[in-house]
Parts: C-alpha cells; structure tokens; sequence
C-alpha cells in the first residue's frame, strides 16, 4: 500500500501534465523513494492512481534500469568496474564488499543494510574508482576509504 | 493526382498512401512482419525497407508516404539484402524449433525466412532461455519464439482496449508478458493469436493437435454467441472443429472475434451431446427412432388439439435457431395446429424494445450498421455492458471514444468505465430519474418544434430537474450537467440500449425516456442483441401477434396473404407471450407445449416456477442439442444440430442476413426438418428438401424479404432485405402511458439489497457451460458487489457467500468491483442451478409484455473468508 503522502505527491504530479502516461516516470519514482522498489501491487496502484493500465506501467518501469523489481536493501551501493575505475582498482574494492559485508554484485547482505549494483562508468574517470551510495557520490575511493564511508550508512 | 513509379509500375493515386499501400494496390507485394492491416504503422521490423531514387538510405514503406514523381524499387539487390540482415538479427533469439511449433506452415517468419532469409546465421553466443508459460489456460506464450513485432501488444491495447499485455524489459531481453506474469486475466478475445506472426502467442485449445496443412476444410460461416454474428471461418479435419478463426476483413467484425466465438465453439464436439431421439415412458426416457418420436409427437399433439383447440398448444421458439427454423416452426404453430402461442426469450427486451421504437419511429429504425458508431460524434450506452453482451459491438464504442469522441455511459458496464467521457452509475432502478433529467435538460437545449404527434408527447414528459434526480439516483448534478453538455453537443450520435433497461419496474417509461431521447438528439439506435438470431425471430413472424415480415396478425390484409399462402385459416386473436405461457401452463390453461432449443428452466427468470409450470403440462417437446433441464421435464426430446451442423440464415442486429453453413456432421435433426416431418404427420405437408426451399418461399411470402436468395446473403452484406414493399409506419403512439413525475422518481428501499443480472464476457445464456474452454476462464459463479457494500459486510474478494431470496440462495465468491451500482449485487444468470434466475422473482410489465425484475432484496452471509478457503 502506498502512503497518503505518496498518493498525494503522485496526484500532484498527474497534475502537471496533459496524460497520465507522461505522468507515469515521475510517479513511479515516488512509490520507488518510498518503498526502495516497485512491487507488483505498488505498479497496479500507480496504474489505478493514473488510470494507466497496469500492464503499461510494467512494461514502462520495466524499460528503465533505474527502476527496481526486487526488494533491496537499505542503501544501495552503485560501484563502477569500468575502464577508469577498473584500472584504479575496484576489483580490488568488489572484493572487499564480499570479503566484509558477503556481498556479491546484485546481491544484497543477510541484514537488508546493503545492496550492490555493478555500474558502467558514473562520469568519474578523473577520480576514478568511484561510487554512489543511494544519491551520495563518493570518488577517491581505496579499500580503507570505502569501509569508512560504507559504516556511516546503517 | 500523384504519380508514382513502384519496379517501373505507374501508380496513380488520389489522396497519398503509404509506399506499402500503393505497391499493394498495383499488386506488388512487399514483405512485413510488424505490419498488420487491422493496426496502425508501426516500421518496426524493417522488412518493408524499399529503395527510393534520391534518397540516401533505405526507407520502411509501411510509414513512408508517396509523393509525386517518387521512384520506388523494392527488389533490388540492396534491399534484398538488407532483409535477409534484418531477417538474420530476428533469428538471433529466435527458437528456430519449427518441426515442433504449431505455427509452421501459416507462420510468416518462416516464410519469410524462406524466401530471403540467411541459411545459416553467424551469432555464436546462444540464444536467450524463456520457458514456455502453461499458466493461462486458453493462452500458451512461447517467448523464445517472439520476434518482439508488438503486434499483439498494439492489438491488445489499440483496438480490443483490453490493456492486458505490454512489452516488459529493454533490447534484447524483451518480450510479451500480462501483468501477472503469468496467467493473462484478460478479455480472451484471442485477437493477439490472429496478429501474431510467429509462434509466440498460441491458443492451448489446438496445441499440438493438427498442422496447418492437415485441414481438410474452411467453411466461412457466421458466429453464433450473439447478435452481432461475425464472419468466421471454421476449419475442419476429420469430422470435428479444429479452430475457428476469423475471415481476413470479411462481415461486421472485419477480422475481430470475441473469447465466444474464437474459443467457445468446442461445445459442438462434447460428449453431452444428444443423439438419438428419446421417449419418456415411466418417467424414464428410452431411445426411439426418428419416425416412432414423430408419430408419438404427432398422435399427441393431435388429441390435445382436437379435445382443446389449437390455442391450448404453445410453442417457444429459440434465437439460437436459423430464421428457417423459426418460419417453418410459426407456419407450423399457426397454420397446422391453429395457433398464435408463439415467442422466444427475445421478448424479454430486444423484441419488445424494437416494437416500442418502429412503433414510434417506423419499421427499420434499429436497423443500423455497426460501423457507423465510430463514425458517429457521440455515442450514449444504457442497459448493459455492449462489450460484454456484443463484445464486437463494444470495441466500436472504445473505437469510438478512441477518436476522441465522447462516449456517456449510463449504468454499470465494466467493459466501458476507461473509454467512457461521462460515466453516471444510478442506484438500482432509478435509470427514470437519470433519464427524465437528461430529457429534461435537452428538451429546454435543444428547444422542439412541438409540431409532431411525438413532440407533443415529448414535451408532456414531467419536467425533472437534475437536483430532483441527485437525490434520487445518486448521480452528482455536475457529473449529469457534463453529460448533458456531452450529449447536446452531440449532431449524430449512436444510442446502444441493452435489454436491462427494460427488465425493471418502470422499464416503458424508461422506453419511452429513451424514445425522447432519440428524437431530442436525432440518433441512431442500436439494441444489444444476446442472441445470434434475435432479430430473425422477430422477422419470421416467431411472436404471438406479429406475421413473418414485421406484420401485425391483426391487419387482415396481411393475414388474408398468409391464409391464401398456406392455404388454411390463421386465428386472428394474438397468442400468448412467453411470460403467459409458462403462467398459463402453471393454471393448466395450456396442455401443450412445443419447446424448439430453448432451455426455459435456466433461460427464463424463476426457475421454480418455469419448473413446476412446466410439470404441469399434459405434453412437452423439446428440441435441443443437449439433455437441458428443460428436456428433461420433457415428454419426447428431439436432438437437433448445432448450428455448425447444419446450413441457413441468421439476421443480426444490424438486420444483416448471414449465412450459416455446414462444417461438420452432426446426429440430430434440423428443427425446420423434424417440424416439417411433425407437420406431414399431422396431414399438413412441408415438403421442404433443404433450407434453400424454406429461403424460397420466405422471400415469396414476407414483404421484408422480398426475392432474397442465399446469393444475396454470400457476400456478407445482406442488410435490410427490402425490395421497395411498404414497411410499417410509425407514429402509433396509442398504448403509450405517460408516466407521472412520482413514478420517474422512485427512490429505492432503503437497507434494501438489489440483485441485478451480470452479463459475463465468458458465458452464453446456459450453453458455454458445455464449452470446455469457456469454463475454464471463468468456471465459478460469482457476485460482483461495490466498494461500500463490501466494505460494511466486511467482505473481500475471493470470499464466499451465500445469497439468499424469498425463493432460494445461492453459495457465491466475490469480486469487488468499486462500478457495481450502490446497495446492489451482479451475478450472471449462466451457471444453471448456480444462476441468478434461479433465485429472482419476476413479474409481467403489462405495458410492454416483458418480465420486469421484482425488486426485492437479497440477503448477504458470509460463509468463507478467501484465507480460508486457500488454507483448505
């Protein structure tokens, strides 16, 4: 169920445009800030809310890779492997989160603290290796670095 | 005038086309996949790509327009390349398992493949997994197969506005899905199995059971779930149906079918089916020969005549039965045994509703193509769910409000509630209220000369303001106010008006509202028709005052033509109704009844009573294809065919006559057939050889459907056979009572619980439960109940009920559905014992000869919670 603060935001968004289905992505973003990703029920709700059909908003969020389909944990950790970062040793990094946290790419810790997403370049090459935590960036990033950062977020 | 050159072909062309269009029309065929003649352009699988002098690059025809001077060259070797790489990318993901897919052999794609296609493809790195989904039980989805065209998407949402499917995912990870996931809970049209050009949506009923080049024969007939009749074309293997699909463009429906006619038709091949004729003898039934039935029907029927007269005889006749069967059954009921006691179930609203408005507005004033809804500025919808009751005729509603034309729904009709502009739910029969405040309001619009006999009645309507209405039906002021503008705005407006309209206390006053109406907004009407041959009762004469032709039995004139034709007197008086019958019949008024395919007990409102009055005849016959509960209260059972099994005509709700034809063979007797051998018994011979013979002397006899032969009714357009004979005039408002302003504004009880007839997209009157496909989508009877009245007998889907009346209950689960119409309940009247006929009360509206609901309350027990029943 969403919240009646969220029903009212997505309301307000409607508002803002023509049609429903350009209502659609900034809606969806809400119930995501919400609950952390899109349920099922929560992409029928939306649909009901819009008047969008259901199988619309599925086919919609499921279209964009920012958009969850599975719970995840409470923060979620986006690390780039791509060629910058690479060089500048985020593998080395990959392998701290499992050593310390268990966590594997896609996976997410036995608590529900974390979740990690493998990121193809954030636009850091400069600062390489680099990472957002939830909306937060953090670049510079070393094996000493990152465990600092990450027990910040609980 | 444009000019364009396709492979050095000279095309002239009026108004612009595509390229694809203007090489069809010069009959130069271009290759698509995601092209569709029912959908939009979408140039999305670039097989169509053409090459265009002084272009640079190669353009998709199927979305580039010509222009004058343009040279168009779709073989060339750059082309035919292209494809065959375009082809190459579609079978990167493609299964490749044709030896094992249905499809081969009618797939595109393989054909395709076939002609252009790469021999071997150069993708080394596996194709993508996607099992097969069993979890729908009419549709197999085979996502491996799907070369992501969207046709069926496009199809689904842009034409059947079911919105069930979409395309999930990105790139190379897409594919069709229903929300679920899973099971599709959708309308079950199956139009998505017509456009999809691959294996990738296929229908469970034929899996694996045929290939396409193993049947031995199409025969195009018409479908026989409702009023709409749409072309189909069934293919046959053996002696039995293997799929019915529809006919490429042909009929009403122009390639669109309904889960009825698409899946339903599976009813014909049941084990059920009644086969040889059967003799109740101590009340066991025994089997007998055709002609033993005949002398034991005849010998009877004669004694009963000779010792009561002919009016103590009856005979109901059915819309699932051809107009030849229906002629030959009325002849048979008038001239031989001498008597007017003939009518269907058609006269519960579609009949009486067609005698209301050519009583007003002349004969032929319902007669209306389809099609033109779309065409038409605005569309009113009241009675009933058009997408449910005519789903064919529904999707020209959606069409229409598709093209943005405002569509106002009056009632509760699910089907409808996304595409309708003004949407008015009035409480349980309160529609007078709604009505006469519309009347009202447009009178004062719209302003009427006041010159007609009709406007004169028009403006002694009672005034109701929408305020007075408000109260009464629940239907906020502005909410009417908008539909009001909507309506008034409105030049050429479709009304479609259901059969609910009139089964309720005030139904002639809601005619008579409606009649208003469409004088006020100058519309055209359309009346739901549940039946296939409603519409063809209705002209053979199969009603107890009218003669074949639309004529009044009364005008002597018309009579004296029938007389001299059949060469015997017809009484004069008109008969009973099929609502006086089964009262008569209960008052042992009547000793005989003949019953031609009608399954009275489950098709008629009080099963009980329909019951015991039935009990109490001296003498039943019926004719059905199954052992009904009707032919089992009977004396003889004739077993007839179905309409796949046999050859004549129905005329649609458009009045469009159709022929249906002969797919497979069938055990049973044509009813035309076995009445006609009644009928020599009884010292009347009929000697008809086929349905051609009865055609013949229909088109002889009747003015409506003068020297119409089967010739006519072949190419699909026989509409309003009417060859320049008089038809009847309207403008005879006698019998019509005004009603007053306390009538039109009836409150209903308060704390009172209404039961109102749910008309399921799945089921047909009692028949689809003997569709093994049909019962599996929708296998359960239901209750659909509003938000509020959930919310304060603390009920949630999925739980069950049960239901109760003064006359029974019912054990229901329950589906919330925030449109059902406050303090009421909808449960389907298609479950036989399990039915909501089976536990209403009826009673007969004199105006209108119609059964009109008793408006008594139901009460509600909750029995099991949906937890529990899923822990048992």
């Amino acid at each position: 169920m969403l919240s009646e603060n969220a029903v009212k935001e997505i309301g307000l968004i409607r508002n803002k445009y023509h049609d429903a289905q350009s209502s659609l992505l900034p809606a969806l973003y809400v119930v995501q800030k919400e609950h952390g990703w899109l349920s099922p029920e929560a992409l029928k709700e939306v649909g009901e809310i819009l008047n969008v059909p259901k199988a619309e908003v599925k086919g919609v969020s499921t279209f964009y890779a920012m958009f969850r389909h599975r719970p995840i944990g409470r923060h979620l950790i986006q690390l780039c492997t791509n060629v910058a970062c690479m060089i500048m040793g985020s593998e080395s990094l990959l392998n701290i989160l499992k050593e310390r946290y268990g966590l594997e790419p896609n996976g997410t810790t036995g608590d529900g603290r974390f979740s990690l997403v493998v990121m193809e370049c954030i636009g850091a090459c400069g600062t390489a290796p680099a990472m957002l935590v939830d909306t937060d960036f953090h670049d510079n990033l070393t094996e000493e670095r990152i465990v600092n950062i990450l027990e910040k977020y609980k | 005038m444009i000019t364009v050159t396709i492979n050095r072909k000279k095309i002239e062309l009026e108004k612009p086309v595509t390229i694809l269009k203007a090489a069809g029309m010069a009959g130069i065929e271009i290759p698509t996949l995601c092209n569709h003649e029912m959908l939009e352009a979408y140039g999305g699988c670039r097989l169509c790509l053409v090459e265009i002098e002084k272009m640079p690059r190669l353009q998709t025809s199927c979305t580039q327009y010509v222009t004058d001077g343009m040279v168009v060259w779709t073989e060339t070797e750059r082309v035919v390349e292209a494809r065959k790489a375009m082809l190459e990318f579609l079978l990167i993901n493609h299964a490749l398992d044709c030896p094992y897919c249905d499809k081969a052999g009618e797939c595109d794609l393989q054909d395709m493949v076939a002609k252009y296609g790469p021999t071997t493809g150069r993708f080394a790195e596996g194709k993508r997994r996607h099992p097969e989904s069993f979890e729908d039980p009419i549709i197999v989805r085979n996502m491996e197969r799907c070369i992501s065209c969207t046709r069926c998407v496009r199809m689904c949402s842009k034409v059947q506005g079911a919105y069930a499917i979409s395309m999930v995912n990105r790139s190379n990870k897409t594919f069709v899905e229903p929300f679920s996931g899973g099971k599709y809970d959708c309308e079950y049209c199956g139009n998505c199995l017509t456009v999809c050009p691959v294996g990738a949506i296929m229908s469970r009923m034929h899996r694996h059971a045929y290939r396409p080049w193993l049947i031995e024969k199409e025969v195009d007939t018409v479908c026989s779930f409702c009023g709409v009749g749409c072309s189909m074309v069934l293919q046959v293997r053996g002696n039995s149906i293997v799929r019915a699909v529809p006919k490429k463009g042909a009929g009403s429906n122009k390639g669109l079918l309904c889960n009825r006619g698409r899946f339903g038709y599976d009813y014909v091949g049941s084990s059920g089916r009644l086969d040889s004729p059967m003799i109740k003898r101590d009340g066991k039934f025994q089997r007998a020969s055709w002609s033993e039935a005949f002398t034991f029907i005849a010998d009877r029927l004669k004694k009963i005549k000779d010792e009561n007269g002919g009016s103590s005889i009856a005979g109901i006749a059915s819309g699932r039965c051809t107009n030849e069967d229906g002629y030959v059954f009325q002849k048979f009921m008038r001239a031989v045994l001498g008597s007017n006691n003939i009518d269907s179930v058609a006269s519960f609203g579609y009949a009486q509703a067609q005698r209301f408005f050519e009583g007003i507005f002349g004969q032929g004033v319902t007669a209306n193509s389809m099609r033109g809804i779309p065409n038409s500025d605005g569309v009113f919808v009241v009675g009933g769910d058009p997408t449910a009751v005519n789903p064919v005729l529904g999707l020209q509603i959606r069409a229409a409000s598709g093209k943005g034309v405002p569509v106002v729904a009056a009632g509760y009709m699910p089907g409808l509630m996304i595409f309708a502009t003004s949407r008015l739910i009035p409480r349980p029969f309160t529609e007078t209220a709604l009505l006469s405040a519309l009347v009202t309001e447009l009178r004062d619009i719209k302003g009427i000369s006041g010159k007609g006999p009709f406007d004169i009645l028009i403006n002694d309507i009672p005034s109701v303001s929408l305020g007075e209405a408000e109260e009464v039906c629940g239907i906020p002021s502005e909410d009417m106010r908008s539909a009001v503008d909507a309506l008034s705005r409105m030049t050429n407006p479709s009304i479609v008006i259901g059969r609910d309209i009139l089964q309720q206390p005030e139904g002639q006053a809601c005619l008579l509202l409606l009649a208003a109406l469409i004088s006020l907004l100058n519309s055209r009407i359309y009346l739901l028709s549940e039946l296939p041959n409603e519409q063809g009762l209705v002209d053979m004469g199969c009603l107890p005052d009218m003669l074949p032709g639309g004529r009044h039995l009364s005008v002597e004139s018309f009579r004296r033509r029938y007389e001299e034709f059949f060469g015997v007197d017809i009484p004069s008086n008109p008969g009973m109704g099929i609502m006086e019958m089964i009262e008569a019949a209960h008052d042992k008024r009547i000793k005989a009844l003949h019953v031609m395919g009608e399954d009275l007990v489950y098709n008629m409102p009080d099963s009980a009573y329909v019951k015991a009055a039935l009990s109490k005849l001296d003498f039943l016959v019926v004719h059905d294809i199954f052992m009904t509960e009707t032919a089992q209260l009977a004396d003889v059972v004739i077993p007839s065919l179905s309409w796949a099994e046999k050859e004549g005509s129905y005329t649609n709700l458009e009045r469009k006559m159709q022929l249906v034809r002969k797919a497979v063979e069938g055990k049973g007797m044509e009813e035309w057939r076995a009445v006609s051998e009644i009928s020599k018994l009884l010292g009347f011979d009929m000697d008809y050889k086929s349905s051609v013979d009865i055609m013949t002397e229909i088109a002889n006899v009747s003015p409506l459907h003068k020297d119409i032969a089967y010739a006519d009714m072949a190419g699909g357009e026989c509409m309003w056979p009417y060859k320049g004979e008089p038809l009847r005039h309207g403008m005879s408002l006698e019998g019509i009572e005004m009603p007053d302003k306390g009538s039109l504004l009836k409150k209903p009880e308060k704390d009172r619980i209404y039961i109102g007839i749910d008309k399921p997209l799945f089921h047909f009157e009692n028949l689809s439960r003997n569709s093994a496909a049909l019962s599996s989508i929708a296998p359960e009877p239901y209750m659909n109940v509003g938000k509020a009245l959930a919310d304060s007998l603390s009920l949630a889907g999925g739980d069950s009920v049960s239901v109760s009346t003064g006359t029974g209950s019912l054990k229901l689960s329950v589906q919330v559905d925030p449109d059902v119409p406050e303090n009421s309940i909808m449960v389907p009247d298609n479950f036989g014992d399990k039915g909501a006929y089976t536990i209403m009360k009826w009673k007969m509206n004199s105006a209108i000869k119609a059964p009109v609901a008793d408006a008594t309350g139901v009460t509600i027990k909750k029995i099991k919670r949906a937890a529990e029943e899923v822990a048992v």
